[in-house]
């Protein structure tokens, strides 16, 4: 090589090093910078002047200052082409003390001045602010994120990931994400994650498969999970965003439960309502045709023919009650509608309804005052009317009955208490009383068909509350029940 | 004895029903006629066919819900759809066992049908439907 074609050569080489859009740094054995090309002037500030000649440490904060040299010449000593810090942070210096995240590449470059080495440096503060950025989104997300590499490892996870989990973060990053996993899905995952990262999108995992996830104490927690694809400095990665749906999966089944009660429900009162319809048909040609003898055979008939007819008449007309009781039982509360109702209000329309009644048997009436709530009205009436009616015909023979309406707050519930003087229930049949047609006197004695607290006890069931009661025989009876204030 | 009502037409599956309907209206003399048909489908046919086998024209059709085959709802919308001369002016009135509110709902909503009654017809009955749909 002439002088001409050498000097050409570095007039090339100059002009590229110049153009490159990294600063670029030529250090000789001993660690003094013998060439820095334009982006370097504007990367630390210095002209080439200031720093030619000086030691290239100079160009590095002080705290990673003293090892500098024995790197330097380990690389003198077998010099390649390679990454510096290989997975240490790097840091430069400015002239003006400030320090900022690079990364370098490092070059053995043959010179007529013996080996130099060439650092291409390029500042990574954008790179370094963006990877914050991303981390602090992460961290915010209200689900638990894991990033994931292609090998499998947790390069990154939140803290909703700790919490979920139950794992330190420094845990998890750096160990394969099948720790994650139940052991059954271990061993087909790898697989899965391989299919994601050739088809990389954005999807949600497991597609209609139920997903579970490991916790660190070994509960399983069904999960959701969504996958996406992340372009990374270190590649492409997988970011999984996992949410704990145990919750909405017991209330979903919560949900199926109760559209499961509902058409059963509906069945019972489909079933209730044709029964009693088809039985009211038997019924009514029983009842029709005695009719018919009477009419026509009348007078032909003896007193005791008549006297079995009647009986005949009065316990179809019995059954015909029954069944029809039976009906309104099993539709009872169907098509209610919620209100605001003041049952101070309720009770005294139904004491106005009852007026005959209670004037008739010398009724004493004490009402305190009773609270407004969100019912359905009419049911509730119903619960009135049912309650005081039984209170004045369960009456103790010879004394006037004595009622007395009270209500309280109970929580979150409203407790009413009806008390009378009547004729007291054994504590033995104090659940019984609630079944539909339970009767605890003989026929004739108190009239009924024993369906009153029957739906004296759907009704308040309606309104989520409970009945009972408290009584002796002979002492008079306190009934009580809970009624909630509904949602609208 | 009121005899703006000539021929009284009873269509109910159930003739037990009919037998004791029949009597009622006869019995207190309502009608002169009464036509009791078994099923829904052969009161559509008497109604159609009035006119070539010179039927009697009813005044007033008891009519029951719950029918084998045709039931009470499909024969009122079978009788929307005859000539307006064959249909008269008859006076439909659904006589059953339901007292569904459902059906009371979907009987009050029907323009053919003019009331809505639980069995057994009563002579109390009787006389309440001819005051008010056949005064004179």
């Amino acid at each position: 090589m002439n002088q001409e074609t050498i000097k050409h050569s570095e007039l090339t080489f100059q002009a590229m090093v110049e153009s490159t859009p990294n600063a670029i740094l030529l250090v000789n054995k001993e660690g003094k910078v013998v060439y820095l090309n334009n982006q370097s002037e504007k990367l630390f500030g210095y002209t080439r002047f200031e720093l030619i000649g000086r030691l290239v440490e100079e160009l590095i904060p002080k705290r990673f200052r003293t090892n500098h040299p024995k790197y330097r010449e380990g690389f003198f000593d077998s010099p390649s082409v390679r990454a510096m810090g290989s997975g240490r942070d790097l840091f430069a210096l400015r002239k003006d003390g400030s320090t900022f995240p690079v990364e370098i590449g490092l070059n053995p470059v043959v010179t007529a001045d013996g080996t130099l080495v060439l650092a291409s440096i390029i500042d990574i503060s954008e790179r370094k602010k963006a990877e914050e950025r991303f981390r602090l989104v992460v961290e915010s997300a209200p689900n638990a994120m894991i990033l994931v590499n292609q090998n499998g490892i947790i390069t990154l996870a939140n803290n909703q990931t700790e919490k979920l989990f139950r794992y330190d973060r420094s845990e998890l990053v750096g160990n394969k994400l099948e720790i994650l996993l139940p052991e059954r899905f271990r061993q087909n995952h790898p697989q899965h994650r391989n299919y994601f990262f050739a088809n990389p999108s954005a999807r949600a995992m497991g597609a209609g498969r139920d997903l579970y996830a490991l916790r660190k104490d070994g509960t399983e927690v069904q999960v959701e999970i969504g996958l996406n694809p992340i372009d990374t400095v270190d590649g492409l990665m997988v970011i999984a965003s996992v949410i704990d749906i145990t919750e909405r999966k017991t209330q979903e089944k919560i949900v199926l439960r109760q559209k499961e009660l509902e058409v059963k429900n509906k069945e019972l009162e489909q079933f209730a309502y044709l029964a009693s319809h088809d039985l009211q048909e038997p019924l009514r040609t029983v009842s029709n045709y005695i009719q018919v003898i009477e009419e026509d055979f009348g007078e032909e008939l003896n007193a005791e023919v008549r006297n079995s007819l009647n009986t005949i008449k009065s316990a179809t007309n019995r059954m015909s009650i029954l069944v029809r009781a039976l009906l309104d039982f099993s539709r009872l509360g169907r098509g209610k509608t919620l209100s605001y109702a003041d049952c101070n209000k309720v009770v005294s329309d139904v004491v106005s309804d009852l007026e005959s009644l209670i004037k008739s048997s010398g009724t004493k009436l004490t009402i305190g005052k009773l609270p407004r709530l969100n019912s359905y009205e009419t049911e509730l009436r119903q619960l009135f009317q049912n309650m005081i009616s039984n209170a004045i015909k369960f009456k103790k023979e010879g004394i006037p009955p004595e009622i007395r309406i009270e209500s309280e707050k109970l929580g979150e519930q409203w407790k009413f208490s009806i008390q009378d003087n009547g004729i007291g229930i054994d504590p033995m049949f104090h659940e019984r009383i609630f079944q539909i047609f339970q009767r605890l006197h003989p026929e004739g004695m108190y009239e009924g068909y024993g369906i009153g607290l029957a739906n004296c006890k759907k009704i308040v069931e309606l309104h989520g509350g409970r009945i009972w009661l408290d009584s002796e025989k002979d002492t008079g009876s306190t009934f009580h029940f809970t009624l909630s204030d509904l949602p609208i | 004895m009121n005899r703006s009502i000539n021929c009284i037409m009873l269509i109910d599956d159930n003739s037990n029903d009919n037998f004791i309907h029949d009597r009622v209206i006869k019995k207190n003399g309502f009608a002169n006629i009464v036509v009791a048909l078994t099923s829904a489908i052969d009161a559509l046919n008497y109604l159609k066919q009035q006119k070539e086998k010179d039927l009697v024209h009813p005044d007033l059709i008891f009519l029951d819900i719950n029918m084998p085959g045709m039931n009470g709802w499909e024969f009122l919308t079978e009788y929307d759809k005859l000539d307006t001369d064959l249909q008269g002016k008859i006076v439909i009135i659904m006589l059953t066992t339901s007292d569904n509110p459902d059906d009371l709902e979907k009987a009050r909503n029907l323009k053919a049908l003019s009331d809505f009654k639980t069995k057994p017809l009563t002579k109390d009955m009787l006389s309440e439907i001819t005051v008010k749909y056949f005064p004179f």
